[in-house]
């Protein structure tokens, strides 16, 4: 061991210093790398959890926005049948309502051209009478009691039978 | 160039200029140029380089030696460097538990990247304690009351000067011990990782030697003398492991013991030739050394750490 003791080996002290980095090595085992390794690994555990909870939320708004268009889409469907049927129910009512007036103005329409044949018949009558009555007094008093007055009014009547002016209709 | 830069680097560099060319000119170098005895200032005691550490005190017949003193100066600023930046560690981290976290998940990668991440955690703490110590051990040595306060020792008739820190790498048991433990470290982890008896035969290989005799007694001559040739070899190859396996020590240990070594004496050297700022570039080329060297230690103990936790190649039946 000459040559080796000359450099300065020299074997208590190379026991301490092998004594010495044994304990430096469990020191920092206990005190730097046991800390921070633990400390590295939880945030990287969190950071983990954290990015699969992002993706699972990410997912779940993926599927929450399909939903929330397909209610959209719903509603607006039914929206439309609901207009369309308001529609027709209103076409319905205003052609039942159409047809209510039109039938309402022919009764209406008839009633007065009943009464206005009433009113007419009822005036020819009057007419008639009248005319009769005007035609027994003229021949009255063309022919000054020839003929008895029965005898006459039958004739005007026959007469005015015969006539197409003054016929009923 | 802006005027601003323009005058930090004329503060900066004409003083040192001046005192590069003081250093020059009145130092030892200067002075032997021009035949004059340097002023009394310069007058820098002659380097004196001793290979073995200087014993500072004795307890019993055990001395304590000054390189004994900065590793343990060593080991508790490491300690408690390592205490203040751990203290209430949060998962949020801070600058100062950045700053450690930084350096220990660096290392963790270093040794990720090369042993991969089955092994990594079992190979880490050994590799960072070897990366820590030596590098610790060449900066603080570098710190200016290494080599500097001391005591001054009467022996034989003359004086000699005893600084009381004295950079730890620099004696040569403190690069053999790390290597020492290199070694322990690289068996333990190969035995762990693939059973004793499974990482020792690599080393010690009688199978097929055994198997070669057992053919040879019960009469099968024909593939005896085969076996026997190649056992004969294996049982030499893992004697040329074993004996590989101890030289790495040595190459560990002189490799780290002359760099350092030679690093303090070129700076010793320097700082002699000419005083002042001189020596400055030569601790910046130290800083690099001492990172190199811990680079080299702890890189190769995980190369040879990784190679040992290896599978070994299935034996030929």
């Amino acid at each position: 061991m000459g040559g080796f003791a000359s450099l300065g080996v020299n074997l208590p002290l190379l026991v301490v210093f092998v004594i010495n980095f044994i304990i430096l090595f469990f020191l920092l085992r206990i005190f730097l790398y046991k800390p921070v390794l633990k400390m590295l690994d939880e945030r990287s555990k969190r950071t983990k959890e954290a990015m699969e909870l992002a993706e699972v939320t990410k997912l779940e708004f993926e599927q929450a926005k399909v939903e929330v268009q397909k209610q959209i889409d719903k509603g607006r469907q039914e929206a439309q049948s609901v207009i369309a049927q308001a529609m027709q129910v209103g076409e319905r009512l205003r052609e039942e309502s159409r047809q209510e007036a039109t039938k309402q103005a022919q009764v209406i329409i008839d009633r007065t051209r009943t009464e206005l044949q009433a009113e007419r018949d009822k005036i020819v009558e009057d007419l008639r009478r009248e005319f009769v009555n005007i035609s027994i007094m003229a021949a009255e008093k063309v022919i000054k009691e020839t003929l008895d007055k029965e005898k006459h009014r039958k004739l005007i009547e026959e007469t005015l039978q015969e006539s197409v002016v003054l016929k009923k209709n | 160039m802006d005027r601003s830069r323009l005058k930090v680097l004329a503060l900066f560099f004409i003083p040192v200029l001046i005192l590069f060319f003081i250093g020059l000119v009145f130092g030892p170098l200067g002075s032997s140029f021009l035949g004059k005895e340097p002023p009394h200032i310069f007058k820098v005691p002659r380097p004196y380089v001793a290979l073995p550490s200087e014993s500072i005190f004795h307890i019993g017949s055990f001395s304590i030696t000054n390189t004994l003193i900065a590793s343990w100066f060593t080991m508790v600023v490491l300690v408690v460097l390592s205490l203040i930046l751990t203290h209430k560690m949060k998962l949020i981290p801070g600058r100062r538990q950045g700053l450690v976290e930084v350096v220990v998940e660096g290392l963790l990668n270093f040794v990720e990247s090369v042993s991969g991440k089955k092994h990594a955690r079992m190979l880490f703490p050994g590799v960072a304690t070897i990366f820590t110590y030596v590098i610790f051990n060449a900066y603080l040595a570098l710190l200016p009351f290494f080599g500097t306060i001391g005591i001054h020792h009467h022996t034989h008739g003359h004086e000699k000067f005893i600084a009381i820190f004295r950079a730890a790498n620099t004696d040569i048991n403190v690069p053999l011990s790390i290597a020492i433990m290199s070694f322990v470290f690289v068996e333990f982890w190969g035995m762990r990782a693939i059973g004793v008896f499974h990482y020792l035969s690599e080393f010690i290989n009688v199978r097929q030697l055994a198997q070669g005799l057992k053919e040879l007694l019960t009469g099968k001559l024909r593939s005896a003398p085969m076996n026997i040739v190649v056992g004969i070899i294996s049982l030499f190859v893992g004697l040329l492991e074993i004996f590989s396996h101890l030289t790495r020590m040595l190459s560990f240990t002189f490799r780290l013991f002359g760099n350092m070594t030679a690093g303090k004496i070129l700076i010793l050297v320097s700082c002699f030739l000419i005083p002042l700022v001189f020596t400055l570039p030569f601790y910046g080329l130290e800083l690099l050394i001492g990172l190199i060297q811990a680079l080299i230690f702890s890189g190769l103990t995980l190369v040879f750490g990784t190679v040992a936790v290896a599978p070994k190649h299935e034996e030929p039946e």
